[in-house]
């Protein structure tokens, strides 16, 4: 399913012009053809851009955490997190420490979850969220580079690039509320062990969610 | 009474469907896409009993629920039951699931309906006539594209009855909806199955043993676990001689070996002009490493048991002898020099170790090839047994003094500082352990079930250090001159020692023997035995040879070489008497099935006996199927018995052409086919895919033309 790079090229500058005009910014997305999200391994590098306009690389924070949260806000695992305060909470949490939180939105246009950078950044004021920035990925190959199936996707990368955990956030792999209380945090505890110099203890979970609405 | 119970479990049910609710954000028109319900199997429950309940699910058109692993995203149905003080809810019984792509995902679930059945069983102390409500919570998640959580709360109420009461059925169309639901679950494997674990692939074999690759339209497998695959990728089907195969791409969400390799395999099978479509759930999948996974401590410990597992075969009926014979060479010659001795001994342990390496690469290159065999694999081939068991038995002829072999006492003795007198070392190692394969030492298996797992560097190195420890005895009395002279001194004890010497060894050969019982049948066995006859006529030619004159000579060389090429004859006949003694055959016989002959067939016709047809073959999966969850379930056995029907079993995993003219006549080209002869008039041909209500039906249809036909006849 990977699109050749030749051809993204050739779409990306075509479709240029035509997609600043409906207000939608239309990424020339890079991504190491091939590359593969695994643990251990370096992240696969990639700029994207975010709701203000700007490219935004992994490469630009080295030597910090990055986390990758793929969302859709309309998910009703997604809207677990945010209903409950618990993803905004985390967000908040690490991000006031120096981590990098990168939400990745892979909605291609027409699908649930697409939004405008406007949109994206009335969500993130309403409700709340400290994410370091919001980013596109409309064609989807940042997100099917690192393999992301659902929303919420987690991938935590540690400052020398290499990938410490991807997986759920959770254990609990419900829309209950209610379960945020009891569930074992993936993503808080892989941080925790990273500040600490730890090596992480969970590196991969099952990732729950909704499929993520790539373009077809 | 009963007319009205079911009338209050009707409404019941009713109440259930109108009570079911989807608690959702107001914008989802979540009330249409699942309609749940809750049914009952039973009209009323007895003490004890275990009945079927069902959750039904009816999804809106393009819409889905999940299977217990929901694939690349989604959730599984939960049901949590609110049940009555004593009972017991056993867990869902998944129905074989749909693979549903979603983009560039797959998903795996139910379109359209489904009904997820569970066993509840009743306390023994239940008390009649108390109503008994059942209550489930069920919770899902239903996705077109855009998923939707629900939930419904559903309940019913069963009446109690006393044990034996009443009749426990519910009403008939109950019954074959639950019928049609329990068809849904995968049945349990009747194949070993194994996942072979490398780092991207996993490879997943079911020991299918002649399955035919082009009956074979497809194979899918639906793991337990989330993380096990890539859900969305192609899996590649390969059946070979060893069975079914199936390559896996990895997810790279397990790290190191999987824990749970668990999960159900469809295959689609071409039967004429269609597929039949069977599922098998694989609940205990051993899992091996392909990679080297083994930590040092594990193969050293493995070295170590096998190590003692060789040193305790010295000790074994079959291998003791060899190496007594070797000491006792050691006595009589107590005066060599230590280098002579030691030189011996290193090449007595360069046989063994030799020998050890070739037969664990056979074992290896076999396993490789795919076979699934172990330890003892030698002895799954009846000419390897009676190859094993005729060395034996020269050893013994030569121990008990029908003749002097290469080795034997006086000729080693003679030649130990020549050449000749090592070789002789050489070969008795090699002699060792080849009278060592059919004994198993205490620490062998688990060393050698341990090596099987690994790559081939480590299998050598536990197989080497088998063979070391098989060596060490006798290696550690040549480095050791003081050892040997602490023995008795050599004299008479030592051939009367060695005449005794040779009864383990027959012993040995009476149980081989045995095994080959087991093998071949009775002509093969005599075939066996009169190769005994023919190696001991050999062996006292070879003696008559050994001391006779120039024409005594020679006919005693004529008449070995020629019982000697008998024998090889008669070994060859061997794999061709072999009896299929697989568990299905021999559990035939004991269920009263005949096996299929055209002339049993007129004689039970000729007799106006009502006869059931089976034909059927080893690699057909259908077949099997249709034995487990039809043919031999005790309904149809117990109206087997009661119609008095005659079971013949046609096997046609071989070439039979009596079984394909059958076949032919009722325009079939291949199994299965199932024909129930009523009376003399022609046979009813039921379907290629039985149930057990179908066969059950057409018993009770065939029976009662019989009985019209009798009574009309009489009229």
């Amino acid at each position: 399913m990977m699109i050749p790079r030749r051809t993204l090229l050739g779409v990306a500058l075509l479709g240029g012009a035509a997609a600043l005009s409906v207000g939608l910014v239309c990424t020339p997305t890079t991504a190491n053809p091939g590359a593969q999200a695994r643990i251990g391994g370096a992240a696969p590098g990639f700029t994207l851009t975010d709701t203000s306009g700007k490219q935004v690389s992994l490469a630009d924070f080295k030597g910090k955490t990055v986390v990758l949260e793929w969302t859709n806000h309309d998910c009703p695992y997604v809207r677990k997190h945010y209903n409950g305060q618990a993803m905004q909470g985390l967000q908040k949490k690490w991000t006031d420490k120096g981590v990098v939180w990168l939400s990745v939105i892979s909605s291609a246009p027409g699908e649930q979850g697409f939004v405008t950078p406007e949109q994206a950044n009335k969500l993130t004021t309403d409700r709340g969220a400290h994410p370091t920035a919001v980013l596109f990925d409309t064609k989807g190959d940042i997100g099917r580079t690192y393999g992301a199936t659902v929303t919420p996707h987690m991938y935590v990368i540690k400052g020398d690039g290499v990938l410490a955990y991807m997986g759920g956030i959770d254990d609990k792999a419900t829309t209950r509320l209610d379960d945020l209380k009891t569930a074992k945090n993936f993503v808080d505890t892989a941080l925790d062990e990273i500040a600490q110099g730890k090596p992480v203890s969970t590196t991969t979970s099952r990732p729950y969610g909704c499929t993520v609405k790539y373009q077809s | 009474m009963r007319r009205m119970r079911s009338a209050a479990i009707v409404l019941l049910v009713l109440l259930a469907v109108v009570g079911w609710h989807t608690p959702l954000r107001a914008a989802a028109p979540a009330d249409d896409l699942v309609k749940a319900d809750l049914l009952a199997e039973p009209a009323a429950i007895a003490p004890g009993q275990t009945f079927w309940i069902g959750v039904r699910l009816r999804m809106k058109e393009h819409w889905h629920t999940y299977w217990r692993n929901p694939g690349d995203s989604g959730e599984a149905t939960s049901i949590t039951w609110q049940l009555p003080q004593g009972f017991t809810a056993g867990p869902i019984q998944w129905p074989t699931p749909n693979r549903i792509p979603v983009g560039p995902l797959a998903n795996y679930g139910y379109d359209g309906e489904t009904t997820l059945l569970t066993q509840i069983t009743a306390p023994a102390d239940l008390a009649p006539s108390a109503d008994v409500p059942i209550s489930a919570n069920v919770t899902w998640l239903v996705c077109e594209k855009e998923c939707i959580p629900g939930e419904a709360s559903l309940s019913l109420t069963l009446p109690a009855v006393a044990a034996g009461q009443t009749p426990l059925e519910g009403n008939a169309g109950m019954r074959s909806l639950f019928e049609a639901a329990r068809a849904t679950i995968p049945q349990p494997s009747p194949w070993a199955a194994r996942m072979d674990v490398a780092p991207d692939t996993l490879i997943l074999r079911a020991a299918a043993k002649g399955l035919k690759p082009e009956a074979i339209r497809s194979a899918q497998f639906f793991p337990f676990s989330e993380t096990l695959i890539r859900h969305a990728e192609p899996q590649t089907v390969a059946v070979t001689d060893a069975g079914l195969s199936l390559e896996l791409p990895r997810s790279a969400l397990t790290i190191g070996t999987p824990k749970d390799a668990r999960g159900v395999l469809v295959v689609g099978e071409v039967i004429g002009a269609s597929t039949a479509r069977h599922a098998f759930e694989l609940g205990d999948v051993a899992i091996a490493t392909a990679a080297p996974i083994g930590s040092a401590g594990m193969i050293l410990q493995a070295a170590l048991f096998a190590l003692l597992g060789g040193l305790i075969l010295n000790l074994m009926p079959c291998v003791f002898p060899v190496l007594s014979i070797k000491v006792l060479s050691l006595i009589n010659h107590a005066g060599q020099s230590a280098r002579q001795l030691r030189l011996h001994g290193l090449v007595y342990t360069a046989g063994v170790l030799v020998t050890f390496l070739g037969l664990a690469g056979a074992l290896l290159a076999l396993r490789a090839g795919g076979a699934e065999i172990g330890w003892g694999f030698q002895l799954q081939s009846p000419i390897a047994v009676a190859v094993i068991a005729y060395v034996l038995f020269a050893m013994g002829l030569s121990l008990s003094g029908v003749f002097h072999f290469g080795y034997s006492l006086q000729a080693v003795g003679g030649n130990l500082a020549h050449r000749t007198g090592l070789s002789g070392s050489f070969f008795a190692g090699a002699l060792a352990v080849v009278v060592a394969t059919p004994c198993t030492a205490p620490f062998m298996g688990t060393a050698l079930g341990f090596a099987l797992t690994q790559p081939a560097a480590v299998s050598l190195i536990v197989f080497l250090a088998l063979g070391l420890g098989l060596a060490l005895p006798f290696l550690l009395l040549t480095l050791a001159p003081q050892l040997v002279r602490r023995l008795p001194r050599a004299g008479a004890w030592m051939e009367t020692l060695k005449q005794a010497l040779a009864f383990p060894i027959y012993a040995t050969v009476a149980w081989l023997m045995w095994v080959l019982g087991q093998q071949v049948g009775p002509s093969g066995l005599f075939a066996a035995l009169m190769g005994l006859v023919l190696v001991a006529l050999a062996a006292w030619s070879f003696s008559i040879w050994q001391t006779s004159g120039i024409w005594g000579r020679r006919v005693a060389a004529a008449v070995a070489i020629a019982s000697v090429a008998t024998t090889a004859v008669a070994l060859a006949g061997l794999q061709r008497d072999r009896v299929d003694a697989s568990p299905t055959t021999q559990a035939a016989a004991a269920a009263g099935i005949e096996p299929f002959t055209q002339r049993r067939l007129d004689e039970l016709r000729a007799e106006n006996r009502p006869v059931f047809v089976n034909m059927t073959a080893a690699w057909c999966i259908t077949c099997l199927v249709n034995e487990r969850v039809a043919l031999s379930t005790d309904a149809v056995k117990s109206a087997f018995a009661a119609g008095k029907i005659a079971y013949l079993k046609g096997d046609w995993t071989n070439r039979n052409p009596e079984i394909t003219r059958i076949l032919e006549r009722h325009g079939r080209s291949g199994v299965p086919l199932y024909l129930l002869y009523a009376g003399a008039d022609e046979p009813v041909v039921l379907p290629q895919i039985l149930t057990a209500a179908t066969v059950l039906q057409e018993i009770d249809r065939s029976l009662q033309r019989r009985a019209d036909l009798t009574t009309s006849a009489k009229e």
